[in-house]
């Protein structure tokens, strides 16, 4: 039994998966806090646990995303693009063009046949097509994030927002709602303004398909299907789409033990 | 904020009040306050011109003009000397060249919320200083905290950590400052910018935002004595002259039908 673990730290939301032979055994979620050193210990605790494991069954462990760093129990750090393609290309092998909706970040990355990054493009400076962005809406309306792909179904007559800004959405979002914009149509007008903005970071590294879609913004349904229509082609989505980068992070690690 | 500047040969009357979430209802209300600060009726004004964000939202206007040809104008009025001028409202920022009074050129941010006024008004939440005292507060800071965001919701983070970490606020503010006028500066840079520069909307009334646009300009600037109403000075001055200028051709300019009223929904 070769078991190795794959843990992703990121700004929101810190995953581990645990993996056999390039299988996941087991995985856990939870949100990343202040503290990432703590954080990466409870998850991949969390994730061993399930299986009845312990640190010690564990052959190899990297670590990557936003908190890599402090993750000190980790055999090798690597970047959480690499791991994204990974992880990816083990899961849909025809994926070109990847679509990362994180929590503070979006990255459109391109992956060759072999599952390796050969151009990724990040918006840093904005958090216009990031998960931020639905946070905050999710606040002014007073639901839960993991409601808001559900409400949004029901749209008939989505809200046109001006502004690809999240704080100036906002306030917008604020008017069109005293003006009497129901919930559904606030959502999907939010789910076609950052799909617009994601979808410019997509044709900067180039259009190719198949697209896939991962990180917390690939759960939300609503969201993917604008990027979808934005693209004017199919998206895919994995089970899971948030632990992406973990697994990735564990195939890498069994990489490295099978040498 | 909606504002109402009445001229004769002089300025009757000058008014600030809430425009509010929908931007179209409060007009009336605060043109109403105006003429009663005037003690005027609505049917003494000759002529009424709206500007500014919603413009169209005034239905009792008789004309349009945009925001930029009516900052200049007014701005021209109060201090002529000015060749560029810097305006920080709350939904965006702008760099105005003008010359005699007439733009000749602008550049304008309204797509992000960084370098407007909105920036100062979230972190100004999130720190609990009131907006006006942002200011007086920062002339206190022993060094202007760098921020490294440039977006304003990870801005807010960044702040509101750096506090965590024991920061002040005096500093974390004058980092505010810091990073909305390099924003500002790598805007109207753009423009050729050209002495004296002028700074006027609702951001002219921080001193502390005031002091760091000089620091990114390298130079002092002017501040008309009432900064936010240079665009509504400017809105009545441009009605003025096309009154006068319909009187001396021998017509009288078409004026609106509808009354002092807010405006109806448009969609």
């Amino acid at each position: 039994m070769t078991l190795v673990i794959g843990i992703d730290v990121g700004s929101g939301y810190s995953k581990a998966v645990v993996c056999e032979d390039g299988t996941v055994r087991s995985h856990a979620v939870m949100p990343s806090g202040g503290n990432y050193k703590d954080t990466a210990k409870a998850v991949s605790e969390m994730a061993l646990q399930k299986r009845n494991l312990s640190q010690r069954d564990i052959r190899y462990t990297v670590a990557t995303g936003y908190g890599a760093g402090m993750v000190d129990f980790a055999d090798e750090t690597m970047t959480d693009i690499s791991c994204h393609a990974a992880g990816i290309h083990r899961i849909f092998p025809a994926v070109r063009t990847l679509i990362d909706v994180g929590a503070q970040f979006s990255r459109a990355i391109r992956v060759n046949d072999e599952g390796k990054v050969t151009l990724f493009i990040m918006n840093e400076k904005c958090a216009g097509g990031s998960g931020k962005f639905l946070q905050i809406i999710a606040r002014i309306l007073k639901i839960g994030i993991e409601e808001i792909s559900e409400l949004s179904r029901g749209s008939t007559k989505p809200v046109e927002f001006t502004t690809g800004c999240a704080v100036f959405a906002e306030s917008e979002a604020v008017s069109r709602i005293a003006e009497g914009a129901l919930p559904a149509d606030i959502l999907a007008g939010i789910h076609n303004a950052m799909a617009s903005k994601i979808v410019t970071l997509v044709t900067r590294v180039g259009l190719e398909e198949k697209y896939a879609v991962t990180g917390g913004g690939a759960k939300d349904a609503g969201l993917v299907k604008a990027i979808g229509t934005e693209l004017a082609s199919d998206v895919l989505v994995a089970d899971e789409p948030q632990i992406t980068a973990a697994f990735g992070a564990a195939l890498i690690a069994s990489e490295r033990i099978s040498r | 904020m909606t504002k109402v500047v009445i001229v004769s040969d002089r300025i009757e009357t000058a008014l600030i009040g809430p425009t509010g979430p929908e931007h179209r209802k409060l007009a009336n209300k605060v043109m109403e306050e105006a003429l009663k600060q005037a003690r005027l009726r609505f049917e003494d004004l000759s002529y009424i011109v709206a500007t500014g964000y919603g413009r169209i939202n005034v239905p009792f206007a008789d004309r349009q003009i945009t925001e930029i040809t009516c900052h200049a104008k007014g701005l021209y009025s109060l201090l002529p000397t000015v060749k560029t001028i810097i305006d920080i409202g709350g939904q965006d920022s702008k760099g105005i060249r003008i010359k005699d009074g007439k733009v000749i050129n602008f550049v304008m941010n309204d797509k992000c919320a960084a370098g407007t006024g909105r920036f100062l008004e979230v972190i100004a939440d999130s720190l609990g200083v009131p907006l006006n005292d942002l200011g007086k507060l920062s002339l206190e800071a022993s060094r202007a905290t760098p921020i490294s965001s440039t977006c304003t919701v990870f801005a807010e983070h960044e702040v509101t950590n750096q506090l965590a970490n024991g920061e002040s606020v005096a500093n974390l503010v004058a980092g505010v400052h810091e990073s909305i006028a390099t924003r500002v500066y790598s805007l109207v840079r753009k423009l050729q910018i050209e002495k004296d520069i002028a700074v006027t909307g609702g951001g002219a009334k921080n001193i502390g935002l005031v002091k760091a646009l000089e620091g990114k300009f390298g130079s002092p600037v002017l501040i008309p004595p009432e900064p936010l109403i240079t665009g509504a000075l400017g809105a009545a001055l441009l009605g003025k002259e096309k009154w006068e200028k319909a009187r001396l051709d021998g017509y009288t300019p078409t004026r609106s039908k509808e009354g002092l009223q807010e405006a109806k929904l448009f969609t």
